[in-house]
């Protein structure tokens, strides 16, 4: 049908308010364009898994290395904001996913509301965030107006790192548990706020009645990227504020 | 597909506007029980932190983490009802990944842990070009 590049397979509209899509030229059929941007997107996500993995590895690592370190470091953080953090993120994936299904059966209404939720979720999430991180600030522990300062060679000390309570005295390398922290919960945070992002995206599609039961990939696929970031939120939780 | 071939609380499967065959639609009672069970192991991670287990403490903590993962990979993000080569590429990350992990705890395993490794000594130090030497009674 489409070899020859003049005609487009048609995915009809299943009612007034939706409109027909149609499949990218360079597939066949419907079946090949979601099966083969369905693995795409797999594909990438399993770097996204390797991505956090190594950061993981660095965590275990320095864990293993310095125990106290990282205990006495988790215990400056307050683990009931990040519980709650959690379950933001794990309502918001739900309603993520009862979004998706409700595009899968061109549930307009019902899409855009449930999707709503999942961005309100991530403006809770990140809301949470920021006075965590503007606590670390006030404390000295990441002090971000001197993130990017050098190494500070005639006093032998991190720039970021002051600890002004001290709070982390007597353990090896106090500034390591911090470091890791803020390197896990940012790049995770950014994931948060491009996830944002991509489901108002899907929210402006889903109003102009571009996705329904005959086509919702981007919408499937956005909820794929959104439990992802729910799910590497799962082992950052346990590890960084209640440290083994 | 794979889509018809379970069968529990999956009403949506008539429904004529489904038809493309690679479509499988959850329950939204399903989805909740699954919200619920997170829910629940949340609070169970929390509560298994307040219990000191000793060395298992952390086997714990990420084995509970691990049945989360997994409830979330498997039906909110449907890979239970996806193709065989999506589940070979996405959960072949965490193979992968496992090998990271043993290779990079296997060298810390078998280092040397003792105050040397400690002390901060820059490499074109006296002391270390003299490390470096072959002592004199070798030869």
């Amino acid at each position: 049908m489409s070899h020859d590049g003049h005609h487009s397979v048609v995915i009809p509209a299943p009612g007034p308010e939706f409109v027909p899509h149609t499949v990218a030229h360079h597939f066949d059929t419907p079946v090949q364009e979601f099966q083969s941007m369905k693995l795409g997107f797999w594909l990438f996500l399993a770097t996204e898994i390797l991505l956090f993995g190594g950061l993981f590895a660095a965590y275990f690592y320095f864990h293993e290395s310095y125990p106290e370190t990282f205990r006495l470091g988790g215990h400056q953080l307050d683990w009931k904001l990040g519980a709650l953090n959690t379950s933001v993120l794990l309502l918001s994936s739900w309603t993520m996913a009862m979004g998706v299904r409700s595009s899968q059966t061109s549930q307009k209404q019902k899409t855009l509301f449930f999707c709503g939720l999942t961005v309100l979720g991530a403006v809770i999430f990140m809301v949470i965030k920021f006075f965590e991180y503007r606590a670390k600030n006030e404390h000295g522990l990441i002090v971000f107006s001197e993130l990017f300062h050098p190494y500070d060679l005639t006093t032998n000390s991190l720039p970021w790192f002051k600890d002004y309570d001290g709070v982390m005295a007597g353990v090896p390398h106090p500034h390591l548990f911090f470091a890791i922290y803020l390197t896990m919960t940012a790049i995770h945070g950014l994931h948060v706020v491009i996830g944002a992002g991509l489901i108002l995206w899907i929210m402006k599609g889903t109003a102009k009645g571009r996705f329904h039961a005959g086509y919702y990939l981007p919408v499937d696929l956005v909820g794929l990227y959104w439990h992802l970031v729910d799910l590497i939120w799962i082992f950052l939780f346990p590890l960084l504020y209640l440290v083994p | 597909m794979s889509a018809h071939s379970h069968s529990q609380g999956h009403a949506d499967h008539g429904n004529p506007a489904l038809q493309m065959g690679h479509h499988h639609v959850s329950s939204a009672k399903m989805f909740f029980n699954v919200l619920v069970a997170l829910l629940i192991l949340t609070g169970i991670t929390v509560a298994a932190s307040r219990v000191d287990f000793g060395g298992a403490n952390m086997l714990i903590a990420m084995g509970i983490a691990s049945i989360k993962a997994s409830l979330v990979i498997a039906f909110f993000m449907h890979l239970k009802w996806d193709t065989a080569i999506n589940k070979i590429v996405f959960l072949c990350s965490f193979l992968f990944l496992s090998l990271l992990f043993i290779f990079t705890l296997a060298d810390h395993a078998t280092r040397r842990w003792d105050n040397e490794m400690h002390t901060v000594r820059t490499p074109v130090s006296n002391e270390f070009v003299y490390r470096q030497q072959p002592h004199p009674e070798n030869h």
